[in-house]
């Protein structure tokens, strides 16, 4: 008994420490917390819905900011990657049988094989030219499929795949803890060695190469991580859709995903996640107001960056915490000394 | 009246507002039926103005009869925002079902989106009364697996392989009469499709299909939907001697088109399929210059049945525009109508096995479902529409007024005419 109340006592001292400590942390624990108990409020199969699907494109928006956000390879073609692996996951599930735990890794891996051809060409290409190149690969994409309908379905797309589960519920937990799980790997990626050279090509590329690091292999390897999870989230999209077509590749879904990183705040990883929650089930709340639907978006968006130009999490996050200036550690904005090197804050 | 008598009045009066507000309403039964489409479009706008239509005569009539109780129809509109987003349509779709709770949907446009929505009213067991989607595809699922699909049926329009049919009919005639009007008895044709994918099949069709049918083809011309000039086109197909054009266009190309065509009286006759030809506005578009334009279609202010013309009527009053087929939501909820009032019930299972036995006199046609809950194509069913544009006025050509093909006549349908111009250039 003792040894539990050790046990629990140390649980909660590093629960306070490491989580408590800051409301950015906190905010992000309840909403997890939230996400998932949210099933105990409602199992509303519309709301579970909303939520399945926020959750993948997620996955979709962060994977652009690990990409475009940290190295600043600016991709406006990163439906391919959600594309190539939606259509691969539902071949591989309609043709070979392959179910949905299978056909999503491998969908993945396809996606990952997008990114690394994609990023070749790409790679001497700079600002507004690499902008345009990787715009023209999902249009290519586009293009093959409608060559090919008979294996592609061409216009019409793929119909009849496997559901993600049988059960709404199965679904929410899945794709919940798949973004949470995924959400966290791509943060520690970006908080580890890996991303703080994509942070630094973003920045100066020629100092980083003259410090003798393969800029080149990052980037190969950037593209490639995207891929991947972009990947994921195709998969998980064409598994609960139960149709893959031509829309998985349009350009408004590349745009759809910029949209998201830069209201929630770019190069963060949390911050597309906040604005996928937050975006998306509000065009839900519009459906009230058809008519004006995408006006009231577009307004919302427009003020968001006119008054919180780095987004909305990163503006929040700055009005509620400070950052040390002598050790460059985070403290609660009410605090007036740093609480790990007791420097002045203010 | 003194005082005391109009203070009388006044509190009676009172009384009676008061008695009148406290009581309960009558219970009303209600059927609420969803109308899903892209309702910022003017394909779900015409669903929506078609149902409407439908749903206030059948109201006004007193509804439908379940059993032995009235239910009046309630609509919702869902707007599937389909045209920009294939999620959005499926979830509008799961909106419609579980928050709405509608009984019943009909709609739908943009077939990639229909499939979405499809999966989604199939696993609710809704039936969804598919008004927009041409794809074959969409029935073959009933017929695949009819446990899973059975609630859905397709009643406009027409399916695309029919379509296509319709399509290589309405070039036949013109090509018969150019045979008997001109001496020419291997007309020469010009493909001018514009350059999107659902062009291509006709295109290709077209190869096949056309030296069986005597005709010669010339050249192949792939304008974009969007052009706003296609004099070059139209001078390539001067210069290699085309008698025929055979259109398939469904963008604003249609109008630049038809306009440019008139203007430079270009020596052969258009047919085929030009959606901006099939609306009302066509002809103030193109300055009257798309006159001897014809297209396929729809609806055409001709007796198709007893129905066609009185529902034009109706829907131009209500909607102050000429109906499209997506306006066959109209016919849907009568189809529907008619099947709650043989099964006696809502339940979706008895309503299917009466909708399936359904045998209509609409305003299209005359509407039996097939094994696949496809519309039937044929003469006695429908048939679709040729129309063209002769002198301000959009009229029936096909069927032809003289029942060749295959006895069917649509009183109010006219001969079809050669542009004077091209008469005058061949002429031996």
């Amino acid at each position: 008994m003792g040894t539990i109340s050790i046990y629990i006592g140390r649980l909660y001292k590093d629960f306070k420490g490491g989580i408590l400590v800051l409301p950015s942390r906190t905010i992000a624990f309840f909403f997890c917390l939230l996400l998932l108990l949210i099933p105990l409020i409602t199992t509303e199969p519309y709301i579970l819905r909303v939520l399945i699907l926020s959750s993948i494109f997620a996955i979709f928006a962060a994977s652009w900011d690990l990409l475009s956000g940290y190295t600043g390879q600016m991709n406006f073609g990163h439906a391919l990657f959600f594309g190539v692996a939606a259509y691969t996951s539902a071949l591989l599930n309609l043709h070979v049988g392959l179910p949905p735990w299978l056909t999503i890794p491998l969908g993945a891996l396809a996606a990952v094989l997008a990114g690394l051809i994609v990023g070749v060409p790409c790679l001497r290409l700079r600002g507004p030219y690499l902008a345009l190149a990787t715009l023209a690969f999902p249009l290519i994409l586009t293009g093959i499929i409608f060559v090919i309908p008979g294996i592609t379905g061409g216009e019409l797309g793929i119909s009849g795949i496997d559901p993600l589960s049988g059960s709404r519920l199965t679904d929410y937990y899945i794709a919940v803890i798949l973004m949470l799980g995924l959400g966290f790997v791509m943060w520690k990626i970006t908080a580890s060695k890996t991303g703080l050279i994509f942070h630094a090509i973003r920045e100066d590329e020629v100092a980083v190469r003259a410090s003798g690091i393969n800029t080149t292999r990052y980037k190969l390897l950037a593209f490639c991580l995207s891929g991947l999870f972009a990947g994921v989230a195709g998969g998980m999209y064409v598994h609960f859709m139960r149709i893959a077509g031509p829309s998985t590749l349009e350009l408004m879904l590349s745009f759809q995903a910029i949209i998201w990183v830069i209201f929630g705040g770019i190069a963060t990883i949390y911050g597309p996640i906040a604005g996928v929650f937050i975006l998306y089930p509000f065009m839900e709340f519009l459906r009230i107001i058809p008519e004006i639907r995408m006006l009231v978006f577009a307004t919302l968006v427009v003020l968001i960056l006119l008054f919180m130009p780095e987004g909305l999490t990163t503006w929040v996050r700055d009005k509620i915490e400070k950052e040390c200036p002598r050790c460059k550690l985070r403290n609660i904005a009410t605090r007036k000394s740093c609480r790990v090197c007791r420097a002045d804050l203010d | 009246m003194n005082r005391v008598m109009k203070g009388a009045i006044l509190l009676l009066l009172a009384c009676f507002v008061m008695v009148a507000a406290g009581c309960p309403a009558p219970v009303v039964n209600e059927i609420k039926i969803g109308v899903i489409g892209p309702m910022a479009f003017v394909q779900g706008e015409h669903h929506w103005y078609g149902a409407q239509l439908a749903a206030e005569e059948i109201n006004a009539q007193g509804g439908i009869l379940v059993g032995d109780e009235w239910y009046q129809i309630t609509l919702a509109q869902v707007d599937s925002n389909e045209m920009l987003s294939v999620t959005d349509a499926a979830t509008a779709m799961e909106m419609a079902i579980t928050v709405e709770n509608v009984d019943f949907l009909v709609g739908g446009f943009r077939t990639e989106a229909v499939f979405a929505m499809q999966d989604v009213a199939m696993g609710y067991e809704v039936i969804f009364l598919g008004c927009g989607a041409a794809t074959v595809e969409l029935c073959t699922l009933v017929a695949d697996d009819y446990e899973t699909y059975k609630y859905w049926f397709r009643v406009t329009p027409i399916n695309s392989s029919y379509l296509g049919m319709v399509d290589f009919l309405l070039l036949g005639m013109v090509a018969e009469e150019i045979r008997a009007e001109l001496g020419i008895e291997t007309p020469k044709v010009a493909i001018l499709a514009e350059m999107a994918v659902w062009a291509d099949s006709i295109v290709a069709a077209a190869y096949v299909y056309l030296p069986a049918m005597g005709m010669e083809i010339v050249g192949e011309w792939r304008p974009s939907p969007i052009a706003t000039e296609v004099m070059a086109e139209l001078s390539a197909i001067e210069a290699a001697g085309a008698h025929i054009i055979f259109t398939t266009i469904s963008g604003p190309l249609g109008i630049t088109y038809a306009r440019q065509w008139g203007e430079l009286e270009i020596p052969a006759a258009s047919v085929g399929i030009n959606v901006e030809a099939q609306k009302e506005g066509f002809w103030d578009a193109t300055v009257g210059k798309g006159n001897y334009e014809m297209t396929m279609n729809t609806y055409a202010r001709v007796n198709i049945t007893d129905e066609t013309i009185p529902f034009i009527d109706r829907f131009v009053e209500s909607a102050g525009e000429f109906p499209t087929y997506n306006a066959g939501t109209y016919e849907a909820l009568y189809i529907l109508k008619a099947a709650i009032e043989r099964a006696g019930t809502l339940d979706s299972d008895a309503v299917v096995a009466e909708l399936e036995n359904t045998d209509r006199i609409g305003t299209a046609g005359r509407i039996v479902f097939t094994d696949a809950h496809d519309v039937t194509w044929g003469p006695g069913y429908v048939t679709g529409l040729g129309v063209q544009w002769q002198d301000g006025e959009m009229k029936c050509v096909w069927p032809p007024a003289d029942g060749s093909w295959e006895g069917v006549v649509y009183e109010g349908a006219v001969d079809y005419v050669l542009p004077p111009w091209m008469v005058e250039y061949w002429a031996p």
